[in-house]
């Protein structure tokens, strides 16, 4: 079943000489519980597709099928509100709100979704267990290192129950150890609870463990390949 | 969670915030305190209204009012009486006859309005009995024979007060605290009399510097005032069918109140001495003075009086008195300018550093607005963030401020060396500060009122963030 689909996707950013084509006629389909890496050089548009996808930049001509909601007729709020329920999002940099401690970014997110408070705390330490951090969750980012922190950033990204999590080069700012580490936990998660992963990367680490890996070049897709289980 | 990430955003960058904190506090400390202090002069300008001066209502023959003509008595007064006595409303009252005349002593002369009062009733309705100076001698209860008190300044007037300095004002003022050696520079003056303050003061500026005069000119003053007691007074009046009298009275005793105006025009006598020569009868009354058991009252019983008495005038202290009704009415308008001010300055401060938390966490709200939260919350927690700042730092300067009223309203702050500006608009130079607890509650309201103003542009900045772009910042 396609989670997501796109059908001659296009994103266009008005330069000053010219016209930058980031994303070019992109037809794409993600079904349930792929473990997908978009590899392609800098520039090659693998980040805005991410954000095409995840209606966070709407695109130029071309539609995105969420299940069976077509972003484009979603207003500015929906798209908000549609993110926050389906939508999980791990960034390179962590992101985690500093002044919350890693129980508090973890359940943040369940509470703006209006979750129960008793069924907030329980799976917050739920999924702090799974990335195994479950004794950290009075830590503070900043008492934390950078593994650690993009496990909480995969934790949050888990917590609002999403139909597939959004990676943007997650393993970027890590050392060897954590990386493998987190692609660990991430494949785990994915095996065992089918969540759908997409990755945007230039690790080859992470394109050892993907399954499914979507080569972009100027913006368009040229090569996208299945890897035998 | 949205109160709980704003409050700890207040503390992230803790110099900065406690920079505008105490900006907040001390902005909150001036407020609270000015507002105290005119609070509390204005009460007190209130009480001497009230108290010594005018008493809540007062009745008149409506003519009496028009030009002050002695033949203008309270008609059916004995009912006047009955009624007010035997209403629930009213705690004392006193009838006076008043009569305007020209008092003269050897050295000098004023137009002075006699009061003939009732010792007892004059006692229970108003404080000039308190007011006596020192060494100023007693209220009307003496043996003597037309006694009468004048004031302070009709003594000047009347050169019934003079000044010198003996060996007795140089100890006198050692035990007020004067330092022993400024004390003794007074020696030079000693044995000599000043008729007037004005000369004495001359005398003073050259042995003192300006400083030392600044600092304890009112207690040399005070220590070398001498006041002739017993002097005679001749008084000159119509009595009450016009024709011109005499009587001499003998000065018993000295008042003085912070309201130079009131104690120049006004003195006080029996009333049976006066009654006599002015050819009054008992019963005869140009005046009733009326206290009451609450100060908020004095318009509904006024009014009901009214209605009663149809045919007599009765004027509530603030018809009597409108410049201090007008500052009443006025002070909570005083209260919004002055807070309203301090905060309107303080909120460009605030401004300014919201405006940099959120230039600092620019990729933190873009990710907040990423993975799902909506304008109205983003706009929500930096407005509580707003609101935080500036109610912590209000908080602390109303406490402060609270405090230093608590102080201050026991000690007194003593504007002595300016104290003749004060009392010339019956404001006294002795000021004790005080606040009701509904003006801290207009504060609060105010302060967070500004957070919420003071967020808006910060809050616009963040909502205009494009979630991408915000992200990618470094």
């Amino acid at each position: 079943m396609n989670v997501i689909e796109t059908k001659n996707l296009e994103k266009v950013y008005d330069g000053k000489a010219v016209e930058v084509k980031a994303v070019n006629k992109v037809n794409l389909n993600i079904e349930e519980g792929e473990f997908t890496a978009i590899v392609g050089p800098s520039g090659s548009g693998k980040t805005t597709l991410l954000n095409l996808i995840s209606g966070l930049d709407s695109p130029t001509a071309g539609s995105i099928h969420i299940d069976d909601t077509d972003l484009s007729t979603l207003n500015r709020k929906q798209l908000v509100d549609f993110r926050l329920k389906n939508i999980g999002f791990v960034f390179q940099s962590y992101n985690l709100i500093p002044v919350l401690t890693a129980g508090e970014n973890v359940s943040f997110i369940m509470e703006l979704q209006g979750r129960d408070k008793h069924e907030t705390e329980a799976r917050t330490r739920e999924i702090l267990e799974n990335v195994g951090l479950a004794d950290r969750y009075h830590s503070r980012p900043n008492q934390l290192s950078g593994g650690q922190q993009q496990r909480v950033a995969v934790a949050r990204a888990l917590a609002s129950k999403p139909r597939f999590i959004i990676a943007d080069e997650p393993t970027a700012n890590l050392d060897t150890k954590s990386t493998e580490n987190l692609l660990d936990i991430m494949e785990e998660l994915n095996q065992k609870e089918k969540i759908t992963f997409i990755f945007s990367t230039h690790d080859q680490r992470v394109v050892k463990k993907a399954r499914r890996i979507i080569l972009l070049e100027d913006g368009r897709i040229v090569k996208d390949e299945q890897k035998k289980q | 969670m949205i109160w709980s990430i704003a409050w700890k955003n207040v503390w992230r960058s803790r110099k900065r915030s406690l920079i505008v904190i105490s900006a907040v506090t001390l902005g909150t400390i001036a407020g609270v305190f000015t507002s105290g202090m005119m609070n509390g002069w204005v009460n007190q300008r209130i009480d001497a209204v009230i108290n010594t001066e005018m008493s809540h209502i007062q009745v008149h023959h409506p003519d009496y009012l028009l030009n002050n003509e002695l033949k203008y008595t309270i008609p059916n007064y004995q009912k006047v009486i009955t009624t007010l006595n035997q209403n629930p409303a009213v705690k004392q009252i006193s009838s006076r006859i008043k009569v305007t005349a020209m008092a003269a002593t050897s050295r000098g002369n004023t137009a002075l309005t006699l009061q003939g009062v009732n010792i007892e009733d004059e006692k229970a309705i108003r404080d000039i009995h308190e007011k006596i100076v020192k060494n100023g001698g007693t209220y009307l209860g003496t043996e003597m024979r037309n006694p009468i008190v004048i004031s302070d300044k009709t003594a000047e007037q009347l050169r019934i007060k003079s000044y010198s300095v003996t060996s007795e004002t140089i100890d006198s003022l050692k035990t007020l605290g004067v330092p022993e050696n400024i004390a003794n520079k007074t020696g030079p003056l000693k044995n000599k009399r000043f008729k007037t303050e004005k000369l004495y003061k001359k005398a003073l500026e050259k042995q003192f510097t300006k400083k030392e005069i600044n600092e304890y000119g009112h207690h040399l003053l005070n220590a070398a005032k001498h006041y002739r007691l017993r002097s005679k007074i001749v008084f000159t009046f119509n009595e009450r069918n016009g024709g011109l009298v005499y009587q001499t009275y003998r000065v018993c005793g000295i008042f003085k109140t912070n309201n130079t105006m009131f104690d120049q025009m006004n003195a006080f006598v029996l009333h049976n001495d006066l009654a006599e020569v002015a050819d009054f009868e008992d019963k005869e009354y140009h005046e009733i003075a009326i206290l009451l058991n609450d100060n908020e009252k004095p318009e509904d019983v006024k009014t009901n009086l009214k209605k009663t008495f149809p045919g007599l005038s009765f004027l509530s202290w603030k018809d009597l008195s409108p410049e201090t009704a007008l500052m009443t009415d006025f002070m909570d308008v005083w209260y919004i300018i002055i807070i309203g001010i301090i905060l309107m300055a303080l909120a460009f401060g605030i401004i300014n550093t919201m405006l940099m938390a959120i230039l600092e966490r620019t990729k933190e709200l873009g990710m907040l607005m990423a993975i799902g939260m909506n304008r109205k919350r983003v706009f929500n927690m930096i407005m509580l963030e707003t609101i935080f700042l500036t109610f912590v730092g209000a908080l602390a300067g109303m406490v402060l401020g609270a405090l230093s009223i608590f102080i201050t309203g026991k000690t007194g702050l003593n504007f002595s060396s300016v104290s003749e500006g004060f009392e010339a608009v019956g404001w006294s130079a002795q000021v004790y500060p005080s606040i009701g607890f509904d003006f801290f509650i207009l504060v609060t309201i105010m302060v967070v009122v500004t957070g919420i103003l003071s967020s808006i542009i910060p809050a616009r900045k963040a909502l205009k963030m494009n979630p991408v772009e915000a992200i990618r910042t470094e």
